[in-house]
């Protein structure tokens, strides 16, 4: 069996952002780099069907420059066998369709049975990459999984729908699988697969090999949104905010009456 | 400009997504067209027209046929830009269509500010003015960002479509939430926990709050995923989406998927460290402290009133 | 009348009593030496350790030890007990040996005797006196273990063996010397040189002459094979402590004090990290468990015991041996229990009062590391959460990195980066740099030094967190790969003296970090402030202030630094009341060993126990050292429901409010 997982590298959302300057992407200086948390549940997932499936052979896939190998590293030592790393020292200047386009020009015709991915990345969140991919080769799609199964070349799986719902649905492999938060627990990689991993093949592709498609979508501007004024903002002393605070739910509110 | 609206519906029933697409389009000045995967006795409200395909053949899930049906109507209809609603339904199917007409798409679109749609990135901190560089263009809608100011009225003229052939994935069902207990909708007050809690002890100091209130207490998906708080008390867009007259956040950051559930509320307080946390947009009071120290201040308070 | 007696008077002189006496003490002695050596193998099933370098230091602390019996007596109660059992005994074991000596060598082969005139009568009256306190303290001992135990303490048959076989050693001793001297000394004035002896003489007297010698003859034979017994069972029973918890001694960690074992993360071949198995331990491993005695202070100590948590480091230690001795085929981590295993804070309080040298807590961090270097499992999912929060930004609090140094915004600092011209690095820690509550503190501590004329630097966003609760957690890895970051930083600015005002990260800067090439100086605020006011740099007003002083686990015990904290009260004007447990005897806050990162869901929480005893002083301060016990109290002080009598404050902020 082969199995494709692809991966983003994004900064971690705790960290303080700053417009680049060119105006159309944050800057990168004084973040801290993590594997997208969609894409973490994405390869635990692809790493358990590895350990089902146990004749599987799984490849982890990541566009950027050579520091996504970092965090390629993590997604071996999580159990991936080999990393293909596309360098692309502007990755974050492409926009889902080309992203989408490499990674098909590069799954193309290694008959992957499942490719997985995160069903959105944490930074441009657009949630298209991963349907795209499958559209651009032939293959059926099923987005914000919660729940994987794989039994004798069919998955069954279930979506999360808004409201707690979940949909059922089943559908034969190849497939791409684009994977929600909380279908998993990923695992912490252990030492001797963090050492292991440091030696796993990890080949870099350069991306004009792999972009065949033009952009269909260009970011004209990156801005901090406007602070929607009407909010009032309390500050100081604790009791002094509570008295406020009670107050106005007196007035504005017939909570407090 | 002629707009094509992808409605949902769930079960039967028309979501309410379905009115902000129809928002949108009367915002773009634009014309529209309607289709929907439904049951042709719960139609939307729309006056306009409406191609239907019937939800029990067709299958509420069905990627494959839906896209199909939808390229159908796009070769009759011919219109300029396909319209749906950020949500599990439309970010699945956006992508196919997409594709399928050589068309951009830009995703959970927030506002459209001269002609140039506006998208939230970075986990809503920040904004991006994003501009198709082809004919077509397919948006999908943040829920709630665009709403309708009247009630929706409206009888369809509906237009029944079928396809032959089936699709790759099969639908086998729903499997509804674990429910029994709490129906927040039904509440009037909540008060909902977030990472800044800290800890699952700190919940207890969230429910005594909303009990002094006399409501009830939610959670933010970290907070339920993490087991502190059970599924049912979840507000979001994979939670319950809540109108109280009262809510109040604490130790939440505002992610654009709680926000969505709660914005609604007819007033709105947060409870943060932080001053700049995207909670502050739609609260109409920040009160910036730690909860751990304030919320239990507040709660006695409101107890000696 | 020639004060001295007739050695082996009425039993004989010649082969008939020589000949099997000589027999038996060599079987015995040679069944002690099989016994003890057949032990040896087992502690060889553990991995080597070198515990026999600097001999002569080693020597000393055994002897010291053991002839002091000072860690035994450190408890008086009753370790003064067993330290006058044991020094009367050593008495007549000498006794018996200058006999040997004269009996077998000095008279029988040069004639000369010694045992006579004034240093018999000296050696009498001592030997005596040794024999009756011998039993006196058996006595208590026994009365304690059977009738009066303390909580916890577990009797076994081991324990109805020794204290039987000691009990008739001792009483058949004075039978024999009581019936001899109702027939050689009655009457005599070397009789009173023997006054025990003489009370069982006059008891015995009505036996007559043959009765007498028949008995002494018997009970001096029936004392033999006692003590051949004694021998035979050194190796087979508790017995062995005579030989295992005085080896212990010699094989001591010579420091520095809880050092943990430095993994080697670089030896590629290494396929195992941690402890599954015992003979991934080390041999001291399971020799520690021999060298128990079962006493359990370390279990009286232990924070989380006394709290209910399942954790006993006397068990730990006994489950190693057992495992050992009969099953060492069994995984480690689920004899013990993983439970067990995480309740440990690493406070050291077992070690520190341990009589016996044991190291409980280096087994603990060894079995955990396996659990998490080799199975990616921790405590909690909250604990893998803040170990991934700090691969990714450098501190478990998940807080952006670049942050880190914002906290000293117009404190008139800067980092290194700007300005490496500094006197001191001020080394934050997490909780300093991102923490509220301990912000506060690490502005407090600027402005002191401020105050004194001290330029201070930090790193800012480019200091890490310095790795010790996940290096305490298990997490090597993460920790090596912390430390060499910050190690690299620090020496790049050719930094000369580290400053911190968090006692783990002063632990391990000082000490671990050693191994992986620090070797800057590193001091603890307290200690620095200290000098400070002592060189008249730092001037503190003094004001009353009702407090009660927590001795943080790791400035305290890891550190024996107990006065510089109480110093700097004094010179704020504290009226100090102290709690019970103060010093060694400080309970944790509960934080340490890595728990700071976890939530505690077993039993009491500590925090509130420790918090309780603060509050009983009556003091309406809670003095703290260190940033985790501070925000252990804060917390504390709401669970206990006494947040508005007793406030808890970090020493710096007590002085930080009295600058001249």
């Amino acid at each position: 069996m082969k199995i494709l997982v692809c991966i983003k590298q994004v900064p971690d959302m705790e960290s303080k952002f700053k417009v680049d300057a060119g105006g159309t992407w944050y800057a990168k200086t004084d973040l801290a780099w993590r594997m997208n948390e969609y894409d973490e549940y994405a390869v635990e997932q692809a790493v358990q069907l590895k350990e089902q499936a146990k004749d599987a052979d799984l490849t982890v896939l990541c566009i950027g420059s050579d520091q996504v190998k970092e965090t390629m590293k993590k997604a071996l030592a999580m159990g991936c066998d080999r990393g293909a790393h596309i360098a692309d020292d502007n990755a974050s200047g492409k926009e889902p369709f080309e992203i989408a386009g490499v990674i098909a020009e590069y799954a193309k015709g290694k008959n992957f049975d499942l490719i997985f991915t995160g069903m959105q990345s944490q930074d441009r969140g657009s949630a298209q990459v991963g349907v795209l991919v499958a559209e651009m080769l032939g293959l059926p799609s099923v987005s914000t999984v919660v729940h994987f199964a794989y039994e004798g070349g069919a998955v069954v799986a279930k979506r999360e729908l808004e409201g707690g719902i979940k949909a059922c649905v089943k559908v034969q492999a190849p497939v791409v699988i684009t994977c929600q938060l909380g279908m998993n627990t990923p695992r912490y990689p252990t030492l001797p697969n963090i050492m292991k991993a440091k030696k796993k093949e990890l080949l870099s592709t350069p991306v004009q090999d792999l972009l065949k498609v033009d952009a269909r979508q260009e970011t004209a501007r990156m801005y901090f949104p406007e602070k929607k004024g009407g909010g009032l903002v309390l500050e100081g002393d604790m009791a002094e905010m509570a008295d406020k605070l009670i107050k106005i739910l007196k007035e504005k509110t017939a909570v407090l009456a | 400009m002629k707009i094509l609206l992808i409605a949902e519906s769930r079960e039967g029933k028309v979501l309410s997504g379905t009115y902000e697409l129809v928002a949108f389009a009367a915002k773009m000045n634009a014309e529209s067209v309607m289709f929907l995967v439904g049951d042709e006795g719960v139609l939307p409200k729309y006056d306009g027209k409406l191609y239907l395909a019937d939800g029990k053949t067709v299958g509420e899930y069905n990627p494959d046929v839906h896209k199909q049906l939808v390229l159908d109507v796009i070769a009759k209809e011919n219109p300029d830009m396909v319209a749906l609603c950020h949500s599990s339904y439309g970010w699945d199917l956006a992508p196919r269509i997409a594709y399928a007409l050589k068309a951009a798409q830009i995703s959970e679109v927030v506002d459209v500010v001269d002609g140039v749609p506006v998208v939230p990135v970075c986990n809503s901190k920040l904004r991006c003015d994003v501009k198709a560089k082809t004919a077509k263009t397919v948006v999908t809608l943040q829920a709630g960002a665009f709403g309708l100011s009247d009630e929706p009225s409206g009888t369809p003229t509906v237009e029944k479509i079928v396809v032959t052939g089936g699709g790759r994935v099969q639908f086998t069902g729903y499997e509804q939430a674990a429910s029994g207990g709490v129906d927040l909708g039904k509440a009037q007050v909540i008060v909902s926990a977030g990472r800044g809690i800290g800890k699952p002890e700190n919940v207890a100091m969230i429910a005594g709050l909303a009990k002094a209130l006399g409501g009830e207490y939610g959670a933010s998906r970290p907070v339920v995923d993490s087991e502190w708080v059970e599924h049912n008390r979840q507000v979001g867009t994979t939670g319950q989406t809540v109108t109280p007259k009262l809510y109040i956040a604490c130790g939440i950051s505002g992610a654009i998927q709680h926000l969505a559930g709660m914005k609604k509320s007819e007033f709105i307080v947060a409870i943060n460290t932080d001053k700049d946390a995207p909670i502050g947009d739609v609260a109409d009071v920040l009160v910036v402290a730690d909860l751990k120290q304030f919320v239990p201040l507040l709660t006695e308070k409101i107890k000696s009133l | 009348m020639e004060f001295t007696r007739e050695i082996y008077w009425n039993v004989g002189h010649g082969a008939l009593t020589l000949v099997p006496m000589y027999l038996l003490a060599a079987i015995a002695i040679g069944l002690l030496v099989r016994g003890a050596l057949q032990r040896i193998p087992l502690y060889k099933q553990g991995l080597p350790l070198n515990r026999t370098d600097q001999m002569g230091r080693r020597i000393a602390i055994m002897l010291e030890n053991v002839l002091l019996q000072k860690k035994v007596t450190r408890v008086p109660w009753p370790g003064l007990l067993h330290g006058l059992f044991f020094w009367g005994f050593g008495l007549l074991v000498i006794g018996t040996t200058l006999i040997v000596i004269q009996a077998d060598f000095t008279d029988l082969l040069f004639n000369v005797k010694f045992l006579k005139g004034t240093f018999y009568k000296l050696f009498s009256i001592v030997l005596d006196l040794a024999g009756l306190v011998c039993i006196v303290m058996l006595g208590g001992l026994l009365v304690r273990r059977y009738f009066f135990a303390p909580e916890g303490l577990e009797t076994k048959k081991d324990d109805a063996i020794m204290h039987g076989l000691m009990f008739t050693i001792l009483i058949t001793g004075f039978i024999i010397e009581g019936s001899r001297m109702a027939v050689t000394e009655m009457g005599t004035p070397l009789a009173m040189w023997s006054p025990v002896g003489l009370i069982v003489a006059n008891a015995l007297s009505g036996l007559g002459q043959a009765g007498l010698l028949l008995l002494h003859k018997l009970t001096w034979w029936f004392h033999l094979l006692l003590v051949m017994g004694f021998f035979i069972l050194i190796p087979l029973t508790k017995f062995r402590h005579i030989l295992t918890t005085s080896s212990n001694y010699f094989f001591s960690d010579l420091g520095p004090k809880g050092k943990l074992v430095n993994l080697d993360l670089e030896n590629e071949e290494s396929e195992t990290f941690g402890a599954t198995n015992i003979k991934e331990m080390t041999w001291k491993d399971i020799f520690d468990a021999d060298a128990c005695t079962l006493c359990k202070r370390c279990q009286d100590r232990c924070p989380a015991f006394a709290t209910g948590k399942p954790l006993s480091p006397m068990k730990v230690v006994n489950q190693l041996g057992e495992t050992a001795f009969n099953n060492p085929e069994a995984n480690l981590i689920e004899v013990v229990g993983k439970d067990v295993l995480w309740s440990c804070t690493t406070c050291l309080a077992c070690q520190e009062i341990c009589p016996a040298a044991i190291e409980h807590v280096g087994k603990i961090v060894e079995l955990r590391r396996s659990m998490v270097l080799m199975e990616g499992e921790f405590p909690g999912e909250e604990v893998m959460t803040a170990m991934e929060a700090t691969e990714v930004n450098g501190n478990p609090l998940g807080i952006g990195y670049a942050e880190r140094g914002d906290w000293a915004e117009g404190l008139g600092i800067k980092s290194l980066a700007d300005d490496a011209e500094v006197d001191v690095l001020f080394f934050v820690g997490c909780y300093g740099s991102f923490d509220k509550r301990n912000i506060a503190v690490a502005k407090s501590f600027v402005k002191l030094c401020q105050a004194a004329g001290v330029k201070v630097g930090i790193l800012g966003k480019e200091e890490k967190c310095c790795g010790e609760p996940m290096r305490k957690m298990g997490n090597e890895y993460l920790y090596q790969s912390l430390a060499v970051e910050n190690i690299e930083q620090i020496k790049a600015y050719g930094v000369k003296k580290i400053v911190t005002t968090c006692p783990h990260c002063y632990n391990t800067l000082a000490k671990d970090y050693r191994d992986l090439g620090l070797e800057t100086p590193v001091e603890i605020y307290t200690v620095f402030l200290e000098q400070l006011i002592a060189d008249g740099k730092l001037k503190i007003d003094a004001t009353d202030l009702s407090c009660t002083y927590h001795d943080s686990c790791y400035l305290g015990r890891h550190n024996d630094i107990y006065e510089a904290g109480r110093n700097l009260i004094a010179a704020a004007g504290g009226k100090l009341v102290e709690m019970d447990k103060n010093r060694a005897e400080a309970f944790c806050c509960s934080a340490g060993g890595g728990r700071i990162l976890a939530e505690e869901k077993i039993g009491e929480r500590i925090n509130i126990v420790r918090v309780k005893m603060a509050a009983e002083t009556g003091a309406s301060t809670l003095v703290s050292n260190c940033p985790f016990c501070l925000t252990m109290f804060e917390d504390g002080v709401k669970g206990a429901g006494v947040e508005e009598s007793l406030r808890p404050k970090d020493i710096a902020e007590i002085l930080a409010e009295r600058i001249h």
